[in-house]
């Protein structure tokens, strides 16, 4: 699920970007910083939208390093368990198959794959219905439900499931 | 801090969920908006914030704990699945089937898949049970192939020798692909000779995993040479940083059952509990620095810019075996596909080898080696010969590095064939008895 959402981080700056363009240093470097990564507690840090405010530097002692509180608005991308998701399948093997859904890594066992889909070994190693109508394999775009999250510091994993009504492929690379 | 409800980008599901989580984050939040929750960049307060964000997490991690908002069913549903659950196996230390947090250790990781893939045994049993019949089916078994020495020959480029500085010009001109320079490592990899046309025939008889002592990002490099499409290992490339137990190999990590795997490899020592399951490879040793790790001080194949043979060097004559064993097990064995043993079958092709033969040694073991032990003894007997130590007219070849001795003489007087250890190797690598003029004694005195 995406928010947006205002946080606050402590932004050092060397001395050297001060003078007429100092917002834009810190905004730039801000992005640099934050945009694509994680944060256990708010998900994945998509994009900033809006600088809040910055408030006033302290000036390191003996380096002249000085450090701003800078407040910014951005949105972020957080799984929570219930959730459904969209999906690309990124590897399918006989475990089951991993998706991707930016920077979410997903899991999706064989035992949470409907009992109809059967593994297809093979150059192209898929799960396929008894008449072939649903294929999923690589780059295949899936409905899934969330089970399990787990959000480190730098990673996002879930452990997801299509074994429910209006869940499975939403698209097929082959078929079109 | 407050979620923005307004905002276009939020996509909720539902709107109850939506309310359930923004009164989660809420209630962290209000005490969470203190100095010490603002993130510092230069990263000196970062490692106890995280363990303390990573503590908060957990509140929300398990939003079933605070009821109000589940309905009734749903809390039932995940009561009984957290007490039906065997938990066979996790990702990212969640069960892959109910989803529930696990931190034990237990369970084999599938680190070559993904590193936060881990399988419990019963998990693996059932795969593997799973994967044989739907296998079968298609008349494929499973076949390990060895990179270094087997399917190809590696060496640093700082340890070319004079002779093959040559070879630098080459790499590029090479259209057929089967000699690299590496763009992400200073080293040189020569493909051996056939290996092509291997590949693609054993893929249509076999499920095909890689299997290296080499670190994963040589595994990895070393499979995109040979398999550039990615039609025949697919994700199967198992590196040591994956393996389970430090300078072995085993077959815990492949997805197939013992009794329809088979293994090429040019180390016997790597596979100390599945010697029924190999077929043991003549070493490629290509270039020079691979020849002075074993030993030879003979030029290498690149010094004297030539090559093993195309039409019958070792991958040629081990796709004909492993030919002839797919058809054994498939289309010969009477008994039910479940219980078809491909070792078996290798054991009795090999046997096919030296059938008839009856062998003496001499001078070969050193004094006081109990006889029955010594590798040729065994490989001979492996090939179906019989070893003695008593002289009598049924003996048909007298092995012995000296055409002196008391057993190689009475060889000569009783017209026997007398030959060099190697001419058992040379059956056992080529799968066929070799004509014995070629591993004479003499030959040896007259060179
Ligand atoms: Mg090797
Ligand atoms: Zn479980």
């Amino acid at each position: 699920m995406f928010f947006h959402i205002v946080l606050e981080r402590n932004m050092q700056l060397h001395p050297r970007h001060f003078g007429r363009h100092l917002r834009d240093n810190l905004i730039a470097k801000l992005m640099k910083d934050v945009e694509g990564t994680c944060s256990g507690r708010h998900g994945f840090v998509v994009a900033i939208t809006g600088i809040e405010n910055i408030g006033k530097g302290m000036i390191r002692d003996g380096t002249g390093f000085v450090t701003f509180p800078v407040k910014y608005q951005c949105v972020v991308f957080r799984p929570f368990k219930g959730e459904i998701l969209e999906a690309v399948v990124t590897m399918v093997n006989k475990m089951g198959f991993f998706a991707e859904a930016g920077p979410v890594q997903i899991f999706v066992s064989n035992h949470l794959i409907p009992d109809d889909m059967e593994f297809q070994s093979g150059d192209a190693p898929n799960y396929t219905t008894s008449d072939g109508s649903v294929k999923i394999q690589k780059d295949s775009e899936v409905r899934l439900k969330i089970i399990g999250t787990r959000v480190d510091a730098t990673e996002i994993f879930c452990i997801g499931t299509i074994k429910d009504d209006f869940l499975g492929v939403i698209n097929d690379p082959a078929s079109t | 801090m407050s979620l923005a409800t307004d905002s276009p980008v939020h996509s909720s599901s539902s709107d109850d969920f939506a309310a359930f989580l923004d009164g989660e984050l809420d209630s962290i939040s209000s005490a969470s908006l203190d100095q010490e929750e603002v993130e510092n960049d230069d990263g000196s307060d970062v490692q106890s914030m995280k363990r303390r964000k990573m503590e908060k997490m957990e509140s929300i991690e398990e939003p079933q704990d605070s009821t109000s908002h589940r309905s009734l069913e749903e809390n039932l549903e995940a009561s009984t699945k957290k007490d039906v659950c065997t938990h066979p196996g996790f990702f990212g230390a969640m069960c892959i089937l109910c989803g529930q947090r696990m931190d034990d250790e237990s369970g084999v990781t599938f680190g070559y898949i993904h590193k936060e893939l881990r399988l419990g045994n019963d998990e693996i049993a059932r795969l593997r049970k799973t994967d044989m019949k739907n296998l079968l089916r298609h008349k494929k078994l499973y076949l390990v192939l060895d990179l270094d020495h087997t399917l190809l020959n590696s060496t640093e480029l700082k340890d070319l020798t004079s002779e093959e500085e040559y070879l630098r010009s080459q790499t590029d001109s090479l259209q057929e692909g089967n000699l690299f320079k590496l763009d992400s490592m200073p080293m040189m990899t020569k493909l051996r000779p056939f290996v092509h046309t291997f590949l693609k025939e054993a893929s249509t008889m076999f499920e095909m995993y890689i299997y290296t002592m080499g670190d994963r990002f040589y595994a990895s490099e070393m499979a995109k040479l040979l398999d550039p499409k990615k039609e025949y290992f697919n994700c199967r490339v198992i590196s040591r940083d994956e393996s389970t137990q430090r300078h072995q190999k085993g077959l815990d990590l492949v997805l197939g059952q013992e009794s329809s795997v088979l293994i090429l490899d040019d180390t016997e020592s790597a596979w100390p509990k599945y010697k029924d399951n190999l077929i043991l490879m003549e070493r490629y040793n290509y270039f020079a620095s691979s020849c002075r790790q074993f030993g030879f001080n003979c030029k290498s194949l690149s010094e004297l810019k030539t090559d093993e043979n195309e039409p019958d060097g070792a991958l040629a004559t081990v796709l004909k075996v492993l030919k002839q064993i797919h058809n054994i097990f498939f289309d010969e064995l009477r008994e039910d596909l479940a219980v078809r043993d491909v070792r078996q079958v290798l054991k009795t092709i090999r046997m096919e080898v030296l059938k008839g033969c009856k062998i003496i040694f001499s001078h070969v073991f050193p004094i006081k080696f109990q006889a029955e032990n010594h590798p040729f003894w065994r490989m001979a007997e492996q090939l179906g010969a019989t070893c003695s130590t008593e002289l009598d007219p049924s003996v048909t070849h007298v092995v012995s590095t000296d055409i002196g001795t008391e057993k190689s003489r009475w060889a000569v007087k009783e017209k026997k064939f007398l030959v060099r250890p190697g001419w058992i190797e040379a059956a056992n690598y080529l799968w066929q008895k070799q004509p014995e003029e070629n591993f004479s004694l003499d030959r040896i005195k007259n060179q």
